[in-house]
């Protein structure tokens, strides 16, 4: 399991969707996940520190694991299957561990309001085809990646 | 309601209105679109039909509402199916939601939640608790003092302009 870092929010101008780019702390893997408007937004506004006059849905989430005194301990990227990433939420709650079900968007864009680890499954990012990611990235335009390239 | 003179907090505004005892039970009874923004509007009646609510959410809150009301399940777990795994993971109880109040047009909820037998509440934006609600079968209120607040007279007359057609597309 390697740990991940969201290194730039991007927009696929082909298939007018968002580009979450995740990267491991040496960056010698990569791991481009696309996601929809609204759950890039989401990502971007913990990205950027932004808060919203009015809690969003992910910071709801957060404040209802507050309410009960749970933690989010890790978020997995955890399976690829047929293009679609999986993941997991690892939440602690009175002594007891749970593993919850969820996209890799909302994993992600409440793992950054709750300053917690993101990790991807070896076997997912092997599973990913670099070659064809190489030249896909080779033709997108500088100006197309995001301004959070950190 | 009295001029405030400084801002109230969610856990007053909670208070506010418990001490006051008067909801309003509300059932979602359609979702559409706006069609001089790019918004949705969340229509909500109390069970006689005789009040309506209407509040302009997002394009993905309000798809968010659509998907719990035709019963569609997604493949995937959306945001509110996640906070619904949430509290039937931890065992948390959402007892009920209620819109708390409406200032400059923006609408407040409040979610109550009953966990190891406390009940506490999370400030939220309308959209979200109604999107929670439907999933987790819980009821919607409403304060009477924001159904009196509402809208303003020329609410109906507006309603009637968007026409039933649209309405209808998306019955409870």
């Amino acid at each position: 399991m390697l740990q991940m870092k969201v290194r730039g929010l991007m927009f696929d101008p082909y298939n007018n969707a968002y580009i979450v780019i995740l990267r491991d702390e040496d960056n010698a893997d990569m791991l481009p996940i696309w996601v929809g408007k609204s759950e890039a937004s989401a990502i971007s506004f913990a990205l950027e520190g932004i808060a919203a006059p009015r809690p969003m849905t992910h910071d709801l989430m957060k404040s209802v694991l507050d309410t009960v005194d749970a933690k989010v301990i890790s978020v997995v990227v955890n399976d690829l299957k047929d293009n679609t990433y999986y993941a997991k939420i690892h939440l602690s709650h009175k002594d007891s561990e749970y593993a919850i079900d969820s996209r890799p968007s909302d994993a992600i864009a409440l793992a950054l309001r709750t300053s917690t680890p993101i990790f991807a499954q070896d076997e997912v990012i092997r599973k990913q085809v670099s070659d064809d990611l190489d030249h896909w990235l080779e033709n997108l335009k500088p100006e197309d990646f995001g301004k959070y390239e950190t | 309601m009295s001029t405030r003179r400084r801002p109230v907090t969610v856990s007053e505004r909670v208070m506010e209105y418990q001490e006051s005892s008067d909801l309003v039970r509300l059932k979602v009874h359609g979702v559409l679109p706006d069609p001089n923004t790019e918004t949705q509007i969340v229509i909500l009646r109390d069970e006689q039909n005789a009040d309506i609510l209407p509040i302009w959410v997002g394009t993905t809150e309000g798809n968010a509402i659509r998907l719990a009301m035709e019963g569609h399940v997604t493949s995937r777990p959306m945001s509110h199916d996640l906070l619904r795994s949430f509290a039937d993971h931890l065992n948390i109880k959402v007892s009920h939601v209620v819109v708390t109040d409406v200032k400059n047009n923006t609408y407040y909820a409040a979610i109550h939640l009953v966990s190891q037998g406390s009940e506490q509440t999370v400030d939220s934006r309308p959209s979200d608790a109604i999107a929670l609600a439907l999933r987790t079968n819980s009821p919607i209120y409403v304060t009477q003092d924001v159904l009196k607040r509402r809208g303003g007279g020329n609410l109906d007359a507006w309603l009637e302009k968007l026409g039933t057609k649209n309405l209808g597309k998306y019955p409870v």
